[in-house]
């Protein structure tokens, strides 16, 4: 397998600033598992990225070590060309914004805003102006006086940002700064953070486990899990085309079904051929798993009433889950030994149609069940 | 008065929190079905794997103990109980005070050796006249004041460094240093100075080898000052310390990405955020030293008398109850004052009392 930075190396330079590149980048704590396992990626100036995965996928690390804060014990991480760790920590231009915000308690609103500016030598005459200039950007203008405290979860987040974006730096770094926040606040922060980083064409890194964050917010997304990059695609086409059991599982809701691979690149499950697709080609009698996504397949009372489907298989209705906007059916297929599979119903009209225990039929279309080698 | 039963001891808290009727030595899920809760699929009760905890029992014993001598509806009155024992000791130093307080107005009659019966404030015009006492008075304060200063100076970093060191070998080591002249004592650590000092002492043949002739380190205001800050260091260093916890490291961190070098974090972020333990700090080195009588009993010879030394001159070489009291009751004063001049500027709050002024 050839190397893909090698590769990019290789090629003809094409006119795309690289700000960060990351090329086989490792840390190890000592415990025995690598917490950042062979990373490497690259992002273009101006652009949104997401590093997205479960908690302790190594999603903080990875960042820390872009941030200079901790030292990778292999591979390399350059912003704009330079080794991260050429210069200290506070003389680089990194904006970062922390999980617990790391406001400065003593301090007023703009006088956080306005330390950095303070920090860095920003000419004394241009400081008022430009924290009220910040202030404005995350709409918190007429705020500069109230205390950290007397700021709501929401308002403190604004400031954070403005503080880490007032001097301007070439890459603004931000650590899963929403987790905390209540769900209606965090959508409402994650359309904030697209709208001024799009105002401002700061290049940005977010982390977060939060897949619908990922998918709001940025121009290009980073799947990680154990220490190891699993896919890096552009949000539409990560959802699209998931290369891999776990990122299918990861972003939306998929049911899996195992099975081996047939010669014509179905899956095969006791003695029923499933039609479905598959990225690469596999072996006839290889161990695969399929996945398919709750919102691709069709349910209905019977096979007739399904209309035309690739693959039609007849089950029972094991659980009803309603979620408000929609209605998930747990349906289980005898056919293909118990394997459940999970169906949204989007239509208020047809939420409780069925109960638990009725005879159902399911439906897909071929492209729409992806095959892939099981997870590591 | 409301009081607070916030402060309630965990013990009793904990105890609380179980739920009536969970006798000792039962186990969670036969407790399930006697009360009015869902039936919940339970294995065979001779194999549970969840056994109810010694420290629960006892717990239970306790409650119940506590249940009879103060009963439920005795509630409302827990916080008043829980605060008598404080009250009634300070009660007990208030009466002192005040018969201090009348003792000081009272001169000593030298032929009878007792204490005048007319009233007069005498006593307190011997205090402001004496150039003496005007020294022993303005020297203690200064003293206090130098005493706090180089005190905080030094507890800062030491503080410092125990909590924010990666190592927890350096942290323990911090830790035994800090811990172990407690076990000492004050006059037996006045002592070791003594011997340290003395003009053959350590410290006097380690200038000997560079070459410096024996000097006097005893005696003297330095000497005094140098024992208070030696004796004050642990006290200092152990407020500091969970002042500097609550300080999180990501906030240090932050000031770093934002353009901070160590320094100015340092000046900018770590002492603010540190100012209630400082001043928590100062104000009890302070009158700690403010009041001290070894170190300058011992380490100054009687040539460098605080208040604290004069007072105990008047009651037990001279007797004269009258003027030590009214010493005494000036050193209550002034303590008083300078704690209440801090407070009021800076603001209980910043003691991290409460979180208001
Ligand atoms: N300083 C450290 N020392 C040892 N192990 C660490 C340290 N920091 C993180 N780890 C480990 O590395 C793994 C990844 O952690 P982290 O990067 O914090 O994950 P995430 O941010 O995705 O939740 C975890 O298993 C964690 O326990
Ligand atoms: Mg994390």
């Amino acid at each position: 397998m050839t190397d893909p930075i090698a590769a990019k190396e290789n090629a003809p330079r094409v006119a795309r600033d690289v700000a960060v590149r990351a090329s086989h980048v490792s840390m190890d704590f000592g415990n025995g598992v690598l917490a950042v396992n062979d990373a490497s990626f690259e992002l273009e100036k101006g652009r949104f990225l997401t590093i997205l995965g479960p908690s302790g996928s190594g999603k903080t690390t990875l960042l820390q070590m872009i941030a200079g804060f901790q030292k990778q014990t292999a591979g390399e991480i350059t912003i704009n060309g330079k080794p991260v760790d050429a210069a200290p920590p506070h003389r680089r231009s990194i904006g970062m914004v922390f999980q617990k915000l790391a406001l400065f308690p003593h301090m007023t609103a703009a006088e956080n805003v306005a330390f950095p500016l303070k920090m860095r030598r920003f000419n004394p005459r241009q400081i008022a102006g430009r924290v009220d200039q910040f202030l404005d950007l995350v709409r918190l203008g007429g705020y500069g006086d109230r205390r950290i405290n007397a700021l709501s979860g929401g308002q403190q987040q604004r400031v954070a940002i403005a503080r880490a974006l007032v001097f301007e730096p070439d890459l603004l770094l931000l650590d899963e700064p929403l987790a905390a926040l209540d769900v209606k606040l965090r959508e409402e922060m994650q359309l904030e953070f697209r709208r001024i980083q799009h105002q401002l064409g700061v290049t940005t890194i977010n982390v977060t486990h939060d897949q619908r964050e990922a998918l709001v917010v940025s121009d290009n997304i980073i799947v990680m899990d154990g220490g190891r990059i699993q896919q890096q695609a552009e949000p539409v086409e990560l959802y699209r085309a998931p290369e891999n059991p776990f990122v299918a599982g990861f972003l939306g809701l998929s049911s899996f079904v195992d099975g081996s691979a047939t010669a014509d690149g179905n899956l095969k499950v006791g003695d029923i051929v499933v039609q479905g697709t598959s990225a690469r080609d596999f072996a006839a009698g290889t161990r695969v798993v399929a996945a398919i996504r709750a919102e691709q397949i069709r349910l209905a009372g019977t096979s007739e009433a399904l209309g035309a489907c690739d693959m039609k298989l007849e089950g029972r209705v094991a659980d009803t889950i309603f979620e408000g906007e929609r209605q998930m059916y747990v349906v289980e297929i005898g056919a293909l030994s118990g394997a459940t599979f999970r169906v949204y119903h989007h239509d208020p009209d047809s939420f409780g149609l069925f109960r638990v225990g009725d005879p159902v039929a399911l439906g897909w279309n071929r492209r729409d069940l992806k095959i892939f080698s099981p997870a590591a | 008065m409301h009081v607070r039963t916030g402060g309630f001891p965990v013990l009793i808290m904990a105890v609380a929190c179980l739920p009536a009727g969970t006798g000792p030595g039962q186990t969670l899920s036969t407790r399930h079905r006697n009360a009015a809760m869902p039936e919940i699929p339970s294995k065979d009760d001779t194999h549970t794997t969840f056994r109810y905890p010694l420290r629960w029992r006892i717990m239970d014993a306790l409650n119940g103990g506590l249940d009879r001598f103060w009963p439920a509806r005795m509630s409302p009155y827990t916080g008043w109980a829980l605060i008598m024992p404080a009250l009634l000791l300070v009660g007990v130093l208030v009466l002192g005070l005040f018969e201090m307080a009348d003792n000081s107005l009272h001169t000593l009659d030298r032929a009878t050796f007792r204490l005048s019966e007319a009233y007069t404030l005498e006593n307190y015009q011997t205090v402001m006249e004496s150039a003496t006492y005007g020294r022993v008075i303005t020297r203690s304060v200064f003293a206090a004041g130098l005493t706090v200063f180089f005190t905080l100076l030094l507890a800062l970093p030491y503080a410092y460094i125990m909590v924010r060191t990666t190592s927890s070998a350096v942290r323990k080591a911090l830790l035994v240093t800090l811990f172990l002249p407690f076990f000492i004592g004050q006059v037996v650590r006045a002592y070791g100075l003594l011997i340290i000092l003395g003009t053959t002492g350590v410290a006097n043949n380690a200038l000997g080898l560079v070459g410096i002739e024996p000097m006097r380190l005893l005696f003297n205001f330095p000497a005094v000052v140098f024992g208070l800050v030696q004796y004050m260091l642990p006290f200092a260093v152990l407020m500091l310390a969970p002042a500097l916890t609550a300080i999180p490291r990501e906030t240090e961190t932050a000031a770093s990405s934002l353009g901070a070098n160590w320094v100015q974090g340092f000046r900018h972020v770590v002492l603010p955020m540190a100012k209630p333990g400082l001043i928590g700090a100062g104000l009890v080195v302070g009158t700690l030293a403010l009041t001290d009588f070894a170190m300058p009993a011992m380490l100054g010879g009687g040539s460098q008398d605080f208040i604290a030394n004069a007072i105990y001159d008047q009651f037990f070489r001279t007797a004269d109850q009258g003027l030590g009291a009214a010493l005494a009751l000036l050193l209550v004063v002034l303590g008083s004052v300078i704690v209440g001049i801090v407070i009021s500027i800076f603001g209980a709050g910043t003691l991290g009392m409460g979180n208001r002024k």
